[in-house]
């Protein structure tokens, strides 16, 4: 589904990615963790296109138009209801507006934002306005979602409620996904497969780990699971010696 | 009862009272010379007499058009100017440093020149009114584009649009929400060029009249044509500011309890 082979990214002189290759496949859930800094969103960017890797290649099985991206502010436009936001891309798509409305209204309400589809963002608190974040990319129902840390400047409960609710959709509708995160524990209750990578400047991908838990998961239960606990540890002192400053969430 | 003396209005309009019964006794009491600072009773009295007269409604007349011709004139020119300028970089390089001249000097300055050029009728007037308000506008369009959120186009980008959609629905918004903020500005640069130039040459407005009661040592007109600008000034800012409330609802929206 998706390949990244070998890219190198660079803003300035000093490459901030050096040679990372990676393979998301088919229906698979994938993590890329790793240091603040090293360069993890630039990944993802370079997926949709938004910066041209100095060298190296991406392939996709899908059109681009069937890759949803999930950012890490929720990046609503403010002068939009919620209604219109979600409909925004499918308008792009070639939808009328009373059909993108209607279509907009049915994923606010089944992600449990029935009633405020005529509220401006700055009506919505952060986990609404995720939701409606959410809704917008689904809405388009990609084959592919790329998440860049989404749920991180939410509290953990409401973290935790959207985080499995974006999960049982990926697992119904099999999506594939990459996300981007620095939560080792969103990481491995998510993931089918974790890729870690070091710290930048040059980072690379550092080495490449199986989730081993079935489907559908809960992420609460997930963290009971045996495979959880050793694989966190392992994830965590791979990290700890990549960075001299630890941030991540345990 | 209580609020409404707590209240900031009441509490302006007293202090503002005062300050006219103050003027008015002083005046009266001959401790301030009248010739220069009449008192306000004689400045209400010149100024019913211009109404009641019927004599200030062709200056109002000349004023007002002006004002506003350059006003809408200013504001197209600008946003145009404003929006060419920031999507297509050779246009700037052309215009940029015209635009900085201008903004960095106090372009009343040239009311003279367009005298000179289209004589002392209406179009002189017009013309000032007009650069001092494009210069602002384009200013304003061209931060408004240049200093537009970009999280807000990458998202518009992955969601599949284009140029039009991201003009459409981030750019346009993005610069209406500038413009509105300097829109008060606009209005009162717009008087600021007519009145000037009405003050240079002219042969009717509200600067021709206040260049006459100048001449003539008339402290009395003068306060009276201050105040009548300052009132229609404010009253063109309330209706911006209704505009602009109306325009950018989503700004004013009441937040929710959190």
């Amino acid at each position: 589904m998706l390949r990244v082979q070998d890219v190198t990214v660079a803003y300035g002189a000093e490459p901030v990615l050096e040679g990372i290759s990676l393979e998301v496949k088919a229906g698979q859930f994938a993590s890329l963790i790793g240091p603040s800094g090293s360069g993890k969103t630039s990944i993802l960017r370079a997926v949709t296109q938004l910066l041209r890797p100095q060298s190296g290649s991406v392939a996709l099985d899908v059109s681009l138009d069937e890759v949803g991206f999930l950012f890490q502010e929720d990046a609503l436009l403010p002068w939009r209801t919620a209604r219109q936001n979600v409909a925004l891309g499918l308008r792009i798509r070639g939808l009328d507006r009373k059909e993108a409305e209607a279509r907009a209204e049915q994923w606010l309400s089944s992600l449990g934002l029935a009633g405020f589809g005529d509220r401006y963002p700055r009506q919505l608190s952060g986990g609404q306005r995720k939701r409606v974040a959410i809704a917008q990319v689904l809405a388009l129902q990609p084959r592919l979602l790329l998440m860049d840390e989404p749920f991180a400047s939410l509290d953990a409960i409401v973290r935790t409620r959207i985080t499995q609710e974006l999960l049982g959709w990926v697992e119904r509708e099999h999506l594939t996904v990459l996300l981007v995160t620095h939560d080792l524990e969103e990481a491995i209750s998510a993931s089918d497969v974790v890729y870690v990578l070091s710290q930048g400047p040059r980072a690379t991908i550092r080495s490449r780990h199986e989730v081993r838990i079935a489907r559908p998961r809960n992420v609460l239960e997930t963290r009971r699971h045996p495979v959880f606990g050793p694989l966190l540890r392992g994830l965590w002192d791979e990290l700890s010696g990549e960075s001299p400053l630890v941030d991540y969430a345990l | 009862m209580k609020t409404w003396i707590n209240s900031t209005i009441f509490r302006r309009s007293a202090a503002l009272l005062l300050l006219l019964l103050l003027w008015e006794a002083l005046s009266r009491l001959a401790w301030l010379d009248p010739f220069y600072a009449p008192p306000p009773s004689r400045v209400a009295q010149v100024m019913f007499s211009l109404f009641a007269e019927g004599g200030i409604w062709p200056h109002l007349e000349a004023t007002f058009t002006a004002a506003i011709i350059g006003l809408l004139a200013g504001l197209v020119a600008g946003v145009v100017l404003g929006f060419s300028a920031a999507l297509t970089p050779i246009l700037a390089e052309l215009l940029e440093p015209v635009m900085i001249v201008l903004n960095a000097i106090p372009r009343v300055i040239l009311a003279p020149l367009f005298v000179i050029w289209l004589g002392i009728e209406l179009a002189s007037k017009v013309a000032l009114a007009l650069i001092l308000v494009a210069v602002l506008v384009f200013f304003a369009v061209h931060s408004g584009i240049k200093d537009v959120d970009h999280r807000l186009v990458e998202r518009v980008r992955t969601l599949g649009g284009g140029r039009r959609v991201l003009i459409r629905e981030v750019y346009v918004p993005s610069v209406t929400a500038w413009l509105m903020g300097n829109l008060k500005v606009a209005v009162g640069f717009a008087f600021t060029g007519t009145v000037v130039g009405e003050f240079v040459a002219s042969s009717r407005g509200l600067g021709y009249l206040l260049q006459f009661a100048q001449s003539t040592y008339n402290a009395a007109l003068t306060i009276a044509l201050i105040v009548l600008i300052m009132v229609f000034v404010l009253l063109l800012f309330s209706v911006s500011e209704l505009l602009e409330r109306r325009l950018l609802r989503w700004r004013y929206i009441q937040e929710p309890a959190r």
